[in-house]
């Protein structure tokens, strides 16, 4: 696989224009994603995950949205400055995108094989194997019953798990490196949430793509994911492996987050005040006007630097100045003593 | 992730065994297969059949100049026809003979409108005696005589009348049956080509300027307010004044010009779909734009294509009618507008000449409009009043 990661997203700005002016819905985000690894981006709404997300293969609508900053590495290639039409070929075939609501994501005019078939079509990616085998082949790895049956099946024929699934398959149609999956499971009731999510990682094992998983739900994260991304208005809050993230939360809004989840012990505390603006973020940490530790040096300047929550090599970062060089992280702890050290058995795969 | 590929890589598509499963892709063999006859058939005409010669001439001895039973000269607008009622066959027809569950619900909201019922028949055989009639009654110039002028209807001129003229005849002496039915198939040739036009046009606009949006979207709407502000009618009658009036030249004019209304429609629904998290999937799995307003768009808006197609016909039969009235028609051409304007002098005393026509191209006119309506209720429930 090589030492460089799959995808490597640097700085990234996405903005907006608006009638009330540019928003920069990602301000800099940088990410890496290795190969066969799953990421998790998770923030509340408009905290950009989605744009995240889809400015990768640059799938936001332009205008009004567009990549103003930063680079986009994918297996040696820069996605920001690839064509059009390049870009059309890498997409559906070495990334692929599963979206929200599978009632929507499938064409209602057309049998959901044909469906599955068009992403082998569009590349191209057939071969002297009836493309109607392939499709029930892909039909039969994302485990519905009796695919021979159900590819000449409307979508309206089936049910929200089992459209899922055809999504699903449609994505891997292409066999992909990489699955961006925005809130699959999200429009799923819970118990179906955890069929898909255990069929993802059944196919990621099988087929050793990457996933980034892109979730407002931190219960799916525990579930998922190998890393996270904590991303607040736009901002990388914190980034860790998924234990290091749920036993030791070392930003305040993370904290503030795994607060809001029920059964951790203790009361769910939500968070106070409101998500800030878009068009007039604060300055200084984002996070700052809701934070209960904030001092005088979360209100000036940027968003401090990500820094290191331990020593030792780990990539458990945080953008927080508690975490510059300089700053005791003990001063953390005392606001919210009772929640200091959140048990978590949440955190193991 | 190379060995992971291995079940899935193959060496070329084989998308028509993926289709032909489905039984479409021999019906695609066959639709181009019928096109390519017709083809044939026109460079048949064109080339090898001498100008003035009747293309087809069965029976009696053949050949040129002789006496044959059944003679037709195919024309350029026929040859049209025969090409749309081809598209219709292949992309109405059997589609709905394919999905017969779809058929059979659509058939049950459009059976609960019983005028369009009516209609549907009345249209359905219009256009069978339209397309049969010519092979069987003779050109109505062929029965001119003056002996048998002004001949009432069956049962109201008393000695005058006769069974051979059961509708009566003109100045000339013309059956006014047979008039009827050369008019009902030009009427068919106006309204189905002219429509088949715009359709196209308008719903390729509409969904391009829709999906595409800025500033394409920004010209092809400008245009179409162009095109809707425009005083076509003035246009079409300099036309004919300048080069002639030719049936081919006015259905042409009518479906070049007459598909704004179309373009609005489709676009307005295309931009909700242009929305629908299925056209998203589509730009994600690496579809080109094309590829999108053709399979995913226009799919998605044939119900409000139909219903403008059906709704539009009788549109463009009137505006041929209005022109042959006028005396702009084709002069070859048995056009009901042009026997109903021959009559007008005679209303007093030959009531028939006219009305008789009239009274066809105004059912013929409602009987579209009411398909029209029922088909828009039977596609999308939310327009039922």
């Amino acid at each position: 696989m090589g030492v460089d990661p799959l995808l490597r997203v640097e700085n990234l700005v996405t903005a907006f224009e608006t009638d009330t002016g540019r928003i920069r819905a990602v301000d800099g985000v940088s990410f890496e994603i290795e190969p066969g690894e799953t990421v998790c981006l998770v923030g509340e709404s408009g905290s950009g995950k989605t744009v995240t997300s889809e400015s990768i293969t640059r799938l936001i609508a332009t205008p009004p949205g567009e990549i103003t900053a930063g680079t986009i590495w994918f297996d040696g290639r820069e996605l920001t400055e690839l064509a059009e039409a390049e870009l059309r070929a890498l997409r559906g075939d070495r990334i692929a995108h599963v979206f929200q609501n599978p009632q929507e994501t499938l064409n209602p005019v057309y049998p959901v094989g044909r469906q599955i078939a068009e992403t082998l079509r569009i590349h191209d990616s057939g071969g002297s194997r009836p493309i109607n085998d392939q499709v029930i082949d892909l039909l039969d790895r994302v485990g519905i019953p009796e695919p021979t049956d159900r590819v000449d099946d409307y979508p309206h024929q089936l049910s929200g798990g089992m459209k899922q699934r055809v999504v699903i398959a449609m994505a891997l149609a292409g066999q992909p490196d990489l699955l961006i999956a925005d809130e699959p499971t999200t429009a799923l009731d819970v118990t179906i949430q955890a069929q898909i999510l255990r069929l993802l990682e059944e196919l990621q094992e099988e087929l050793g793509m990457a996933i980034l998983f892109v979730t407002h739900d931190l219960g799916v994260v525990a579930e998922i994911a190998d890393r996270v991304i904590v991303l607040y208005a736009g901002k990388v809050m914190e980034r860790a492996a998924v234990h290091e993230l749920f036993e030791k939360p070392a930003h305040p809004y993370t904290r503030a987050l795994l607060a809001c989840l029920p059964g951790r012990g203790g009361e769910t505390a939500p968070i106070g005040g409101e998500i800030p603006p878009p068009a007039d973020p604060p300055e200084g940490c984002r996070f700052h006007p809701r934070c209960p530790h904030a001092i005088g040096a979360c209100r000036d300047g940027d968003q401090p630097p990500l820094g290191d929550v331990e020593s030792g090599g780990t990539d458990h970062r945080a953008s927080c100045v508690f975490y510059q060089s300089g700053y005791e992280t003990d001063r953390l702890e005392t606001p919210m003593g009772e929640r200091t050290e959140p048990t978590g058995p949440e955190g193991e795969r | 992730m190379a060995a992971e590929r291995d079940p899935m890589t193959f060496d070329g598509v084989d998308w028509d065994r993926w289709e032909g499963g489905r039984g479409v892709g021999s019906v695609q063999l066959l639709e181009a297969l019928a096109g390519l006859v017709l083809l044939g058939a026109l460079c048949f005409d064109y080339v090898l059949v001498a100008p003035g010669e009747p293309t087809i001439a069965v029976g009696g001895a053949g050949g040129p100049g002789a006496e044959a039973a059944v003679v037709w000269d195919v024309s350029s607008v026929e040859w049209l026809f025969a090409g749309v009622l081809l598209l219709g066959l292949f992309h109405i027809a059997v589609p709905l003979a394919e999905n017969r569950r779809m058929t059979a619900y659509y058939w049950r909201q459009f059976r609960k409108n019983g005028l369009a019922v009516v209609s549907l028949g009345y249209l359905g055989l219009l256009f069978l005696v339209g397309v049969v009639g010519p092979i069987i009654w003779v050109a109505p110039n062929e029965t001119i005589d003056y002996a048998s002028a002004y001949a009432p209807p069956l049962g109201l001129g008393g000695g005058l009348s006769s069974p051979e003229h059961a509708l009566g005849t003109d100045a000339q002496g013309r059956h006014i049956w047979h008039l009827i039915v050369y008019g009902i198939r030009v009427s068919f040739e106006v309204g189905l080509i002219a429509t088949a036009l715009a359709i196209s046009i308008g719903t390729v606009v509409g969904a391009v300027a829709a999906y595409v949006g800025g500033y394409v979207d920004e010209i092809l709407m400008r245009y179409v307010d162009l095109q809707q502000t425009f005083p076509v009618f003035i246009l079409l009658l300099l036309i004919i004044y300048l080069y002639g009036a030719s049936l081919l030249l006015i259905i042409l004019l009518y479906g070049v010009f007459g598909w704004e209304g179309i373009a609005r429609l489709v676009r307005s629904e295309a931009l909700q779909r242009s929305e629908q998290a299925y056209t998203r999937a589509a730009e994600a799995a690496g579809a080109s734009r094309r590829w999108i307003v053709r399979r995913h768009i226009i799919p998605n808006v044939s119900s409000t294509v139909i219903t403008a197609a059906t709704l539009s016909i009788p549109v463009f039969i009137l505006g041929e009618a209005t022109l042959s009235f006028l005396g702009f028609g084709d002069p070859s051409t048995f056009s009901w507008g042009r026997t109903i304007s021959a009559g007008r002098a005679d209303l007093d005393s030959a009531w028939w000449i006219s009305t008789i026509p009239g009274v066809f191209l105004f059912l013929t006119v409602l009987a579209f409009n009411f398909v029209g309506d029922a088909l828009r209720d039977a596609t999308d429930p939310r327009s039922e009043s």
